[in-house]
């Protein structure tokens, strides 16, 4: 969580509901008398109120003692979250309390995620990711499609991978080999085609557990806003922006043959142009005013070509441009996007993009939102070229592979690592991006995430995971990957691999909390909160209180005994520890340098023991609706723009649910993410004093 | 462009040797926002230190006090034993490079900020630092984080500058690791960051490139009324979020007004601009220094802010000078026992940037006969009282400079248990000429400290 603070405590949070909701509840358990007076309050008593407010100040301050009726539950739908959070995911009660009987538990969770139904039914605000800029990478490509142009408009080292030619989603498939090449750390991969004279502003940070197109985090400033004026302007002024790099030059910067006709031309190039620009229908008015500055320009003497670039370079740092928005939306509802908003939602989702042709012609014919044509055109922007830039954001943040780029094991102790100016991660992190590709674009299962049978290997890969040495010519530009089948499970997925391994790691160990909080954040999408008043966080692993007897494990058992610390390294530490057969290189060892034996036995959940990282994976294999539901929450996350908050459960139960007879294909998970709730909805209504504006 | 026999390049960037044009006519471009005609106007700076320090080698009276061990609890309190009230100050090993301006600083201690729970730690230690709202007061935000005071002072003296603010920032790491919440000291509101410039020569391209922004005059117009028709077409929440893009238009508009006024003058600043080389840390940090102090001689802006570097971001980075391998502050910082020694270095080696600063301030001569560091408010802190506690009290805080001769230098002033940080905050609101009765969590003003 980490990023907004979620009050649990009872009745803060105030939403006036209980009234209709309460009806609702009662009437669902028709079978006799009150779901929660019969199973919730009896289970909560008996298992949680200890704890939480029986006896005073409630622990994390969750109050559960208060609680009186079924309503009290409905108008706090985050209490209700966390509350199946935990007690799903084996969290609760914490050992050392009496343990809940599995059945009971799995009651307890079906009754409150009932309650969590009813409460986001009868929710009368819901979330929406507020009006935003588009972030740099958004630009670049909005930038690319509305001129149609050939080359990039500045370098993008966020895009990690650089492919040669192998990217063709129209095929349906990967090839056996293919060459690909890392940007942040390859030689030269900076250097793409682009305009020149046009300086990008800086990246935009990702969202603490989230991404880096986060609503909440994309605002503007002077410096920024300078920045995008200056951009729109270097871009049309480039002396590469021509007719040679941009394929929408005859439509808007060539003079019309006939110079009668200017005043028409202008016109009509301008509404093509402004339309693609700000994704809409376009009032006269705004038409006009822009034709005014163009035949301005072009009657003081300016040249056609000028004149519309000057246009343009305007259009680029207009708010109908730069901002990613819905309209109002009438009354305090929820609504249905438009068809305009809803191919804008759509193609900033799925191409990080402006809508394309087909699609704002469908939204002008208000046909987009028939679900029928809505999945042809999921299909058909998953065959498209412009899939890329999904591939380009999505995976690199959701396995936050830019960690891999500041990996710095020590040289002393890996020297295979280094070689001339370039490290062994240049390969790595490729490894898990283009098994994602594979997945995305052969419409695989997502539980290959976590276990597949195949990996794309360099030279340099196969040999690390061998011995982790490294071969004597490693090519540092293009590198040549090599489809191979992996029949040993200790690899293959994006969590064993050595980026992941690497990036998890210090210079000189292994750090198994942060490998716990990434495969908790990552994998199962419940990245451990922010330590709380009084416990400590675990890191001795820096060494002032390491005891040379001691395991690594045996240290971090030793802070487990507090019952405060245990909570959440409960969950944590088992994730971690899993993964300690892997040094701080990613190579398998069976043993520490010291000669003591890992230990990378665990518990999952509380409920599936595992002795090693086979076992660990088959564990979350079996736990494969937890990770498809973590999986569906970060695409809907990504989609949407925001966090997720309880009123977007039911959609995450939902897409589970339809994607899980298919073995969840990722395909199929991105086309219920389109189709649910709140990717089709928008929640801003219009106050009274807003009219007067 | 001009011509290059008139400047004088900054060879050796940052080096120690270098000197500064300064020009006594810019100092007075703001004339009709100067409250005393005739005398230099006063500025406001701050220099922030991540990570907090290591008590033992800051604080006066510690230096033989037990280690404190990691605790991520911000509650956890190691209050140095100094008695309350003014002495002189004792140059503690890390105090140690203000040796030469002792008489132009003040050491003051005691001040403590709340933590709000429901973040990380190290969350609100840089981007509230300026803020200090009290814990819950701003709704709708993990963060107690209201503007910051930077750009409250800005709101009352920022009138007449091309920039009402700059901001400065030596954040070296190529990755991506934490967010704004970690990067970022001064913000214009809630959730709305007022980002910093990273890279030297953008900032000098923009303090100094005037020719560049006047083209956009003729896009403003156009872009402003498109900007009017969305704005009725937003619901209430995104009316409220888009008035950033009218504020920014409108800060440019005035930036490029004032910049045409000033042109003149500014084409005497003789300073060059900035390599693209990659530069030592220590010279990374005097660069962008160097280039805040001339912003703010020059009358380009009268409040700034410079932070070293972002909060925890555990990717390590080089040291040069004091290490031969990258290293990692925050991570060094939980262990004062094993790192103490080169924790004390990172600790000296950024109060010597701050010194270096001071020193470069105190030796820019106004038109009055004072200096830039007497007309300005230049204060040294971090966001933690101790690395490893990870305390939100007692902070360590340097103010050099005496706004005018509004404060009183060459002490250490102890503050009694429990004042607030944003004491001191309102007080400097108040030597810059800003009417306020309270800033954030303030109790009242820091009364030992006016002059």
């Amino acid at each position: 969580m980490g990023a907004v603070y979620r009050t649990l405590a009872l009745g803060v949070r105030p939403v006036c509901i209980a009234a209709v909701a309460c009806c609702l509840l009662q009437s669902l358990d028709a079978a006799g008398g009150d779901a929660f007076t019969r199973v919730l309050q009896p289970a909560l008593q008996q298992s949680c109120i200890k704890c939480h407010g029986e006896r005073g100040a409630p622990n994390g301050n969750v109050d559960l003692f208060a609680l009186r009726s079924s309503d009290e539950l409905v108008q706090n739908p985050e209490l209700v979250r966390s509350l199946v959070k935990v007690l799903d995911s084996g969290v609760m009660p914490p050992a050392g309390e009496p343990p809940l009987a599995m059945e009971e538990r799995q009651r307890l969770v079906a009754g409150l995620r009932d309650v969590l139904h009813l409460a986001v039914s009868a929710q009368e605000s819901f979330p929406q990711a507020p009006m935003r800029r588009m972030n740099r990478f958004q630009y670049n490509n909005a930038v690319q499609d509305l001129f149609d142009l050939r080359v990039d408009v500045f370098a993008l080292p966020e895009r990690m991978l650089r492919e040669y030619g192998y990217f063709r989603p129209e095929t349906g498939k990967m090839p056996e080999n293919l060459k690909a090449g890392s940007r942040p750390l390859g030689k030269s991969q900076l250097i793409d085609k682009r305009l020149a004279g046009v300086a990008p502003f800086p990246q935009d940070l990702r969202a603490e557990h989230g991404y880096d197109n986060r609503g909440d985090h994309l605002t503007l400033s002077p410096l920024l806003l300078e920045a995008f004026l200056k951009l729109g302007t270097s871009i049309v002024e480039s002396e590469d922006f021509s007719d040679r790099t941009s394929g929408a030059w005859a439509r808007f910067f060539a003079p019309p043959p006939d110079p009668e006709n200017t005043e028409v031309a202008v016109r009509e190039a301008l509404r093509d142009f402004l339309e693609r620009a700000f994704r809409r229908p376009i009032e006269n008015d705004l038409i006009e005013r822009y034709v005014d500055h163009v035949m301005r320009r072009i009657r003081s003497g300016g040249s056609f070509g000028d004149a519309m670039k000057a246009a343009a370079s305007a259009a680029l740092a207009s708010p109908r441009f730069l901002y990613l928005y819905d309209r109002a939306g009438q009354g305090e509802a929820a609504k249905r996007l438009d068809d305009f908003e809803l191919a804008s939602r759509l193609s900033f989702f799925l191409w990080g993009s402006i809508p394309d042709r087909t699609l704002f012609e469908l939204a002008a014919e208000g046909a987009l939102r028939d679900a029928s044509v809505l999945q042809r055109q999921v299909d058909r922007m998953l065959q498209d070229a412009r899939l890329k830039r999904f591939c380009d954001s999505f995976p690199t943040q959701w396995l936050q592979l830019e960690r891999i780029v500041s990996s710095v094991p020590d040289p002393d102790r890996f020297p295979d690592f280094y070689f001339a100016k370039f490290r062994a991660s240049m390969h790595m992190m490729l490894e898990p991006l283009l098994l994602f590709e594979t997945i995305l674009i052969e419409n695989r299962s997502i539980l290959e995430l976590v276990d597949a049978d195949f990996s794309y290997r360099s030279e340099l890969l196969e040999s690390w995971y061998r011995d982790g040495t490294r071969p004597q010519r490693v090519p540092p530009v293009a590198i040549p990957f090599r489809r191979v089948p992996v029949a040993d499970r200790r690899q293959g997925g994006v969590i064993t691999n050595a980026a992941v391994m690497t990036m998890t790691s210090g210079p000189e160990r292994t750090r198994p909390i942060t490998r716990g909080a990434w495969v908790a954040d990552v994998v199962f999408n419940d990245p451990p909160d922010p330590p709380p008043a009084n416990v400590p966080p675990l890191l001795p692993e820096e060494g002032a209180d390491a005891r040379a007897d001691l395991t690594l494990r045996e240290r971090f058992a030793e802070h487990r005994t507090q019952a405060d610390c245990a909570v959440c390294h409960v969950k944590i530490d088992p994730l971690g520890f899993a993964l300690e057969n892997y040094g701080p290189n990613g190579v398998w060892r069976d043993a520490y340098d010291d000669g003591q034996v890992v230990d990378a036995s665990g518990i999952l959940f509380g409920r599936r023991e595992f002795s090693n990282i086979v076992e660990f994976k088959d564990a979350i294999l079996a736990e494969r609706d937890r990770f498809a539901r973590a999986f569906a929450g970060h695409l809907l996350e990504f989609a949407l723009a925001r966090e997720l908050e309880a009123s977007d459960e039911p959609a995450l139960d939902r897409i589970v649910r339809e994607t899980g007879a298919s073995d969840y294909r990722i395909q199929d998970m991105i086309k219920q993410v389109v189709l649910s709730e709140p990717f089709l909805s928008k929640y801003n209504p219009v106050r009274s004093e807003d009219r007067s504006l | 462009m001009r011509s290059p026999s008139r400047r004088s390049f900054l060879r050796g960037v940052g080096g120690a040797g270098l000197a500064l044009p300064w020009l006594e006519s810019l100092a007075f471009a703001d004339r009709a926002s100067t409250p005393t005609e005739g005398r230099p106007p006063k500025r406001l700076a701050f220099y922030y230190v991540p990570i907090g320090v290591v008590r033992r080698g800051f604080f006066p009276g510690e230096l033989h006090a037990g280690l404190p061990a990691f605790n991520g609890d911000s509650s956890a309190i190691v209050e140095t034993r100094t008695a309350v009230g003014s002495r002189p100050i004792e140059l503690t090993p890390t105090l140690e490079p203000l040796k030469g301006v002792k008489s132009k600083v003040a050491l003051v201690t005691g001040l403590d900020r709340t933590f709000q729970n429901g973040t990380d730690v190290h969350a609100q230690c840089a981007c509230c630092f300026l803020s200090s709202a009290a814990p819950f007061t701003v709704s709708s935000s993990a963060w107690p984080l209201d503007r910051t005071l930077d750009h409250v002072v800005a709101d009352e003296v920022g009138h007449a500058t091309p920039f009402r603010t700059l901001e400065f920032s030596c954040n070296s790491h190529r990755d991506n690791l934490e967010s704004i919440y970690f990067d970022n000291i001064s913000w214009y509101g809630t959730g709305h960051v007022a980002p910093s410039i990273r890279d030297p020569r953008k900032a000098y391209r923009r303090m100094f490139r005037t020719q560049e922004v006047g083209k956009f005059r003729d896009i403003t117009d156009l872009v402003l009324e498109d900007a009017r028709t969305l704005q009725q077409e937003l619901g209430h929440a995104d009316r409220r979020k888009f008035a950033e893009y009218f504020d920014s238009i409108r800060a440019i508009e005035e930036r490029m007004d004032r910049l045409e006024r000033m042109a003149a003058e500014l084409d005497e600043v003789s300073i060059a601009e900035p390599p693209e080389a990659h530069l030592p840390r220590g010279a990374y940090i005097r660069l962008m220094g160097d280039l805040m102090v001339v912003a703010l001689q020059t009358g380009l802006t009268r409040v700034a802010t410079l932070m070293v570097g972002p909060e925890r971001w555990n990717t390590p980075f080089t040291f040069e000078s004091l290490f031969d391998k990258p290293v990692s502050h925050h991570l060094m910082s939980h262990s004062q026992k094993e790192f103490g020694d080169e924790l004390l270095k990172i600790d000296h080696f950024h109060m010597q940037q701050f010194a270096y600063l001071v020193e470069k301030m105190d030796a820019i001569a106004e038109a009055d006969g004072s200096t830039l560091l007497d007309n300005t408010i230049f204060t040294y802190g971090s966001g933690l009282g101790d690395g490893a506690t990870h305390q939100y009290n007692d902070l360590p805080i340097v103010v050099a400079g005496s706004g005018a001769g509004m404060l009183k230098l060459g002490q250490h002033l102890h503050c009694p248990e429990g004042t607030p940080l944003a004491n001191l905050w309102l007080t400097q609101a108040r030597v810059m000429g800003v009417e306020l009765d309270r800033f954030a969590d303030s109790a009242g003003v820091v009364p030992q400290l006016l002059a």
